[in-house]
């Protein structure tokens, strides 16, 4: 078993910070806003956190505070001008930020290292502070799935005029998704340079964006349990489909428009959908029949009343 | 009586259309009113102005004595105004009991009872329109009559001082009608102040206790029910001009 972890050091450290790399993504989507920022957050975290860690010496902790935090005020920065767009227009004014970063990291000097990047960033990091703070994070989304919040989220995201109806201050969700982005994403920038020692333009590219998403497509938009089982899935599949060779990204590529085509809620929403299924089609079916019974019987009641 | 909502001089306009043009009026407390008018009359523009979700041309609104026309739209159910739609807005994932607790969320943070099961409010609520056997049915399994009682659950649901119904009984049968009718007079008696609009001129009749007419963005006549349906130019506004001329000829 030991082994095993060994073996693959690499790849969890790479899903978990995937995962939060994908809650980024997944957290504005929740609250129907199309912001693909969190990548931009992830190559601030990452570039911030090399020169915490190099020109001040910080520990794991307070350098991992200190990068989400700018990525989150960022990100409320970029929330305050734009979140007024929705839809594609939104989608792509946030893929703009991502490329000004990119731009950033690439001319930014000795603070970014240009295209040969930064190296050397050794911090006190340990994987039980990495699973930890990745476990906080699922918490903490997970808090927003249950009862009232949930149903506010669902609200913001399905119906704004309905929302501000009930009391609900749509702005502020929606700029809360941009900061929450931020965090998460400024976060998951911070621990990929914390593991990897280094930083460099790869941290910042356009392929993150298409990885992000598509991690939450094919795991599912609407839970965290899609963004794990899209970022397992994802970090896995490359290594699983070795054996194809020059072919994998095709095969990569079919995966995708097929769980696109055919999973259109993910893996998790298929999941939940078959569980509902099973429950109507079993489980329930009896308690199902006498309520129907009772509504076909309540409107025969009144039309032989109103006749 | 004192009025809970006051409207002095409210405009609307988008381009060159008027949707609302100038209008002035009062809610009294504790009485149902009624808007009527055909089609494009700027009913449910007016709506949408009194609960700030539409920008306002010009105009004054207050609201229990307190001007609002400046707050924001999150703000209404906090000052006591809760309010249906034209067409059915209800989230179709959320069951029906969780679609009533989202107006209850709007007063109370505490998502349920320390025991099991609903919020009082919320079982209340839904035993009043008789949704009760319905709690954890998806608002697709049911009827768009049933669909529109959900919502006046939903509405009732946060305790509201002034509640405004917009076609509240569009897509409902008779009997459904007069039930709604039953519960609008029931709640009025328990002193709920209310804004009702509807085509159904025997159903505003039944229900309402004041009248209003609109017609092109204005208010044409406002009075008992019975007098306001009368007039002749709310029945002109209806019916076109010359309608009677033309109807004699038949």
């Amino acid at each position: 078993m030991s082994s095993v972890y060994d073996s693959n050091l690499v790849l969890i450290q790479s899903a978990l910070v995937a995962v939060l790399l994908a809650l980024s993504i997944q957290v504005p989507l929740r609250l129907g806003v199309f912001s693909l920022a969190g990548v931009g957050s992830y190559g601030i975290g990452a570039y911030v956190s090399a020169n915490l860690v190099l020109r001040y010496e910080l520990g794991s902790i307070p350098t991992m505070a200190l990068s989400a935090l700018a990525a989150a005020a960022v990100s409320f920065l970029l929330g305050v001008v734009i979140y007024r767009l929705a839809g594609l227009y939104l989608a792509m004014a946030t893929i703009a930020f991502d490329l000004t970063v990119a731009v950033v990291a690439l001319n930014g000097g000795e603070w970014t290292g240009g295209p040969v990047g930064l190296f050397g960033v050794f911090t006190d990091l340990t994987m039980g502070l990495l699973f930890a703070v990745v476990a906080l994070c699922l918490v903490a989304v997970h808090v927003t799935e249950i009862g009232r919040l949930a149903r506010r989220v669902t609200t913001v995201r399905e119906d704004p005029e309905l929302a501000a109806s009930v009391g609900i201050n749509v702005r502020a969700y929606r700029l809360t998704a941009f900061v929450v982005s931020g965090l998460v994403g400024g976060l998951a920038g911070c621990l990929n340079t914390l593991t990897r020692s280094a930083v460099g333009l790869q941290d910042v590219s356009f392929h993150l964006v298409v990885l992000a998403l598509t991690t939450v497509i094919v795991g599912g938009a609407l839970s965290w349990r899609g963004a794990v089982i899209g970022s397992v899935l994802f970090t896995w599949l490359p290594t699983a489909l070795a054996f194809v060779g020059d072919w994998q990204e095709l095969v990569y590529g079919a995966i995708v428009v097929l769980a696109a085509i055919f999973l259109p809620t993910g893996l998790y929403g298929a999941w939940c959908s078959a569980r509902r299924q099973f429950a109507v089609s079993f489980v329930g079916r009896r308690r199902e029949a006498a309520v129907r019974a009772r509504l076909h019987q309540g409107n025969v009641d009144k039309e032989v009343a109103a006749s | 009586m004192t009025n809970v909502l006051e409207a002095s001089d409210v405009a609307v306009h988008y381009g060159g259309v008027r949707a609302v043009d100038g209008i002035s009026f009062a809610l009294e407390e504790g009485r149902i009113s009624g808007i009527i008018g055909p089609n494009g009359s700027g009913k449910s523009t007016l709506v949408a102005a009194l609960t700030r979700l539409t920008h306002l041309t010009r105009g004054e609104l207050s609201f229990a004595g307190a001007r609002y026309e400046s707050v924001r739209p999150a703000s209404i159910a906090s000052m006591g105004v809760a309010r249906t739609f034209q067409t059915v807005r209800l989230l179709p994932d959320l069951t029906v009991a969780a679609n009533v607790q989202l107006g209850h969320d709007a007063r109370a943070r505490r998502d349920r009872p320390r025991g099991r099961g609903l919020p009082a409010p919320v079982s209340q609520a839904l035993d009043r329109t008789g949704l009760a056997e319905m709690a954890h049915v998806l608002p697709s399994e049911l009827s768009y009559g049933t669909q529109r009682r959900v919502e006046i659950a939903r509405a009732i649901v946060m305790a509201p001082k002034l509640l405004l119904l917009d076609e509240p009984t569009a897509g409902m049968n008779q009997s459904e009608r007069r039930d709604i009718s039953a519960l609008l007079r029931q709640l009025r008696d328990e002193g709920l102040t209310q804004l009702l609009i509807e085509h159904d001129v025997q159903m505003m009749l039944d229900t309402c206790d004041h009248l209003f007419a609109m017609a092109q963005g204005r208010l044409l006549t406002e009075g008992r029910p019975a007098d306001v349906v009368a007039d002749a130019r709310v029945q002109e506004a209806y019916l076109g001009k010359g309608w009677k001329a033309h109807a004699g000829d038949q």
